[in-house]
């Protein structure tokens, strides 16, 4: 009855219908779970990572745990999972089957090795079962496995060249990503160094290496298994502040090919990874909580937002922000202050005390009407004050050459 | 019999909790006449700290086992909240509720000697018991001087299913045991004979008597006062009501009695009769629901004429009424639809139209218009060193009104004893 949007556009020669693929972790790895995903409308798979024989994948359950709040409960996920148990034939195989039920979709698998012989074998038999692009997994947080247990291989710079290289000489022409983690010193030279191999792209980043918790009843670390816990790899909503972060330095220094991946939750979230350099968005946590039908709203509201914004494609996003990201000394220095919309003011005073106990004691209070009201001359505007509004009633003015520009609460959209 | 309203969940209370925006100078908190600091309380529970949660609510408040779950809260904090603004205001009360029922009342309890001076408490209600706890933690012996059951109106009148037994013998066992020097059962009517052996006097004999029904066939069996009912339903004892009962009133007592009534006895019909409308009844909000929900049903706009019946009840004869402009207090106004009459066949009718001061008892202590005794702003009575607080002074009021009352009275008296040594 609607006409549907087109959001399919061309990602390293490989058509997506949308930019939106499921990430290589649980979703994918079972075959019956990813054929729900792809039918639900979800553009591609990467299918979990899987490795040679005699690499034991040995499960520790439960794997997984979360922190947040009692009302927002997964504000971060973390899991101590590994790769897949499954074997490169059974992925191969799934391969074959995926692309004869699917041929518009985009299926890809992720492999994870040690020796060269080892990824190069997982490459090549990825290639004859008719793989759309490999990734390459150099940044599982419990360690890579082999050489260098409790490394990511995406913590060395030389380890990330080589193996890239090994793995593109076997690819030839198939697509390859190498997925980085972002708990490196500089992600920079990781992204420079994978440039040089000749990789096609770079998924940034995998999940972020985290101790989730400790139970301050038994001092377990959280999970604890019979009392004992190990570092999770954290994902989730808390994360995409550190993925976008790790995105956009790769975006403006290195010219690279980005996947997107680590704590997108909406179509919103997905166009922030875009703007600053994602070409696709990898899910995983989002599908893990909500579902698979959350694509409906993603492709909906992505859709609606290239509409509103006159963008032809998906595409017409990726790296729209970057010019905008400075060096903190770059940026001009305003001189604005605070000023609080009474109308909508409710009076609870967080402000003030914000201001008062946080920042510039630069907000009054009038204890009879419960309103506050800004010293304008004490206040230097670090906006502070409208973090903490509830209601989003304060914003920072300046009127520089007879032009008012107001700063306002970000992360909230216009509705 | 199984209480009305359940005490929140962990997860039910820390998700409410999250709603809070923790006021600066929070209105909650100022417009309880405790000053229970509730955003404080709050945060505690927040962050899953419940013992610091409950310190502060027994801090500010001996009554909190009590006002949990009997306390108004749309009459005070709620009333305010602030994040009504946003959506709905915080279920305040609840919350507090989750607190007492989840923590001991006996956590870390450390007085001091007793050394500063003696006073005399008439009345184990709320008023007298926080004013023995203030004084205690000041170093006072108290006295308390009780006619009927400890604990006030709460305990004596409140029906099970808001104010179970074990909560109040939790909360009024500890309080008497723990801040009363002695407690003795005695219907003190005078003062003057305490004033000799005691520093100050506290009085809070709030007002036991009933108001009587001025129409004809008061007298007939059947007829009953409603607080007296109440009492003799809390203590045990069967009301001895029939199965038709009328309730003439539209207060909180008249609502009590028909819970309770129905309680009793789930077969019984329980009528409230107003003379007013829906809107009008004076009663608390959760109450009405409670009642309503126990099978109470409501004649409104029905002006009761006369009590009719042979030696027995047989009936109420009532007059329709219809509402008119707002009076002053917001309440519409009513009058007689003259010819209107009719009668509702009951064989019971309670009476349910308020509290009689009862002048007779402590003769010197100057009242007022009303008939309550007066004090100053001080709390002090025309009788030096006698002091008076809760419904003997105010007229009924909430529980937390009468701990505000208490609370006042001990700084004054602890001022008092102070300024003369």
């Amino acid at each position: 009855m609607y006409r549907e949007h087109d959001l399919s556009y061309d990602f390293l020669g490989i058509h997506l219908e949308n930019p939106f693929i499921l990430s290589a972790a649980p979703p994918t790895d079972e075959l019956d779970i990813a054929i729900d995903g792809l039918k639900a409308g979800w553009a591609g798979v990467v299918l979990k990572t899987t490795s040679v024989e005699g690499n034991p994948v040995n499960l520790k359950y439960p794997m997984m745990s979360s922190f947040g709040t009692a009302a927002h409960k997964l504000w971060g996920l973390g899991n101590i999972d590994l790769i897949s148990q499954y074997h490169i034939n059974e992925i191969c195989e799934r391969v074959k089957t995926l692309k004869g039920m699917f041929p518009t979709k985009m299926v890809a698998a992720s492999i994870m090795g040690s020796k060269k012989e080892d990824w190069q074998s997982l490459v090549w038999q990825l290639k004859k079962a008719g793989v759309d692009l490999i990734e390459c997994s150099f940044s599982c947080p419990q360690g890579s496995m082999g050489e260098a247990p409790g490394r990511m291989l995406a913590q060395s710079i030389e380890a990330t060249e080589k193996v890239a290289r090994w793995v593109k000489e076997a690819a030839g022409d198939t697509p390859v990503l190498i997925k980085i983690t972002p708990q490196v010193t500089d992600i920079v030279e990781i992204a420079k160094a994978l440039k040089r191999s000749g990789v096609d792209g770079v998924t940034a980043s995998n999940s972020v290496p985290a101790l989730i918790g400790v139970d301050v009843e038994t001092l377990e670390p959280l999970p604890s298994l019979f009392g004992e816990g190990a570092y999770s790899g954290m994902t989730g909503m808390v994360i995409k502040p550190l993925t976008l972060r790790t995105i956009a330095e790769i975006a403006r220094n290195v010219d690279i090919t980005i996947s997107g991946n680590g704590g997108a939750y909406s179509w919103s979230d997905a166009v922030e990874l875009m703007a600053v350099g994602a070409s696709n968005v990898q899910f995983c946590t989002l599908p893990m909580h909500h579902g698979f039908g959350t694509i409906r709203d993603l492709k909906s509201g992505l859709a609606d937002y290239l509409d509103r914004k006159g963008y032809a494609s998906p595409l017409d996003i990726v790296d729209k922000a970057l010019g905008s990201i400075k060096g903190q000394e770059e940026l001009v220095a305003p001189h604005s202050h605070s000023d609080i919309d009474i109308d909508k003011c409710i009076g609870c005073g967080n402000c003030f005390r914000a201001c008062n106990d946080g920042a510039h004691r630069a907000i009054l209070w009038d204890a009879e009407k419960r309103q506050p009201s800004v010293d304008a001359d004490k206040c230097p505007g670090c906006g502070q004050c409208m973090q903490v509004c509830p209601v989003n009633a304060i914003r920072m003015k300046e009127e520089l050459d007879g032009k008012v520009h107001y700063f306002e609460f970000g992360g909230t959209h216009q509705v | 019999m199984e209480e009305f309203e359940k005490t929140l969940s962990r997860q039910q209370a820390a998700i409410e909790a999250e709603r809070c925006l923790y006021c600066y100078d929070a209105p909650c908190q100022a417009k309880c006449p405790a000053h229970v600091p509730v955003p404080e309380f709050i945060q505690s529970i927040r962050s899953g700290n419940l013992h610091g949660a409950r310190t502060l609510l027994q801090t500010a408040h001996p009554f909190i086992e009590t006002c949990g779950r009997i306390c108004p809260e749309e009459a005070f904090c709620q009333s305010v909240c602030t994040r009504s603004k946003i959506d709905a205001p915080l279920r305040i009360r609840e919350l507090h509720r989750f607190v007492t029922d989840s923590t001991d009342p006996t956590d870390r309890m450390e007085l001091p000697e007793v050394t500063v001076g003696r006073v005399a408490i008439i009345g184990a209600g709320p008023a007298g018991l926080t004013c023995a706890r203030e004084l205690r933690i000041r170093g006072f012996s108290c006295d308390v001087f009780e006619a009927r059951r400890m604990g006030g109106v709460p305990s004596q009148e409140v029906s099970t299913h808001r104010y179970p037994q074990k909560v109040e013998e939790r909360e009024i066992c500890f309080l008497a045991s723990v801040f009363a020097t002695h407690v003795y059962t005695k219907h003190v009517t005078d003062v003057k004979p305490l004033i000799a052996d005691y520093d100050a006097v506290f009085v809070a004999t709030g007002l036991p008597s009933e108001s009587d029904m001025n129409i004809d066939g008061a007298q007939l069996v059947g007829v009953h006062h409603a607080r007296e009912l109440l009492r003799r339903m809390k203590s045990g004892v069967i009301s001895g009501a029939g199965n038709r009962v009328g309730i003439i009133g539209g207060g909180n007592v008249a609502i009590e009695v028909a819970s309770m009534l129905r309680e009793e006895d789930p077969t019984r019909d329980v009528t409230v009769v107003y003379r007013r409308g829906i809107k009008e009844l004076k009663a608390f909000k959760k109450e009405i629901e409670e009642a309503t929900a126990l099978g109470v049903t409501y004649q409104f706009l029905a002006i009761p004429d006369k009590i009719v019946g042979n030696h027995h009840v047989e009936g109420l004869q009532v007059t329709q009424a219809h509402l008119c402009e707002e009076d002053e207090s917001g309440r519409c106004r009513f009058e007689p639809l003259p010819g209107s009459s009719f009668i509702i066949p009951l064989d019971t009718v309670v009476v349910a139209i308020g509290q009689r001061v009862d002048e007779d008892v402590f003769p010197g202590l100057a009242r007022g218009n009303s008939g309550l005794i007066s004090v100053g702003e001080n709390m002090e009575t025309s009788m030096p060193g006698v002091y008076a607080g809760g419904d003997a002074v105010h007229g009924a009021q909430t529980v937390v009104e009468a701990v505000r009352d208490g609370k006042k009275a001990a700084e004054q008296i602890a001022a008092l004893v102070a300024g003369g040594k």
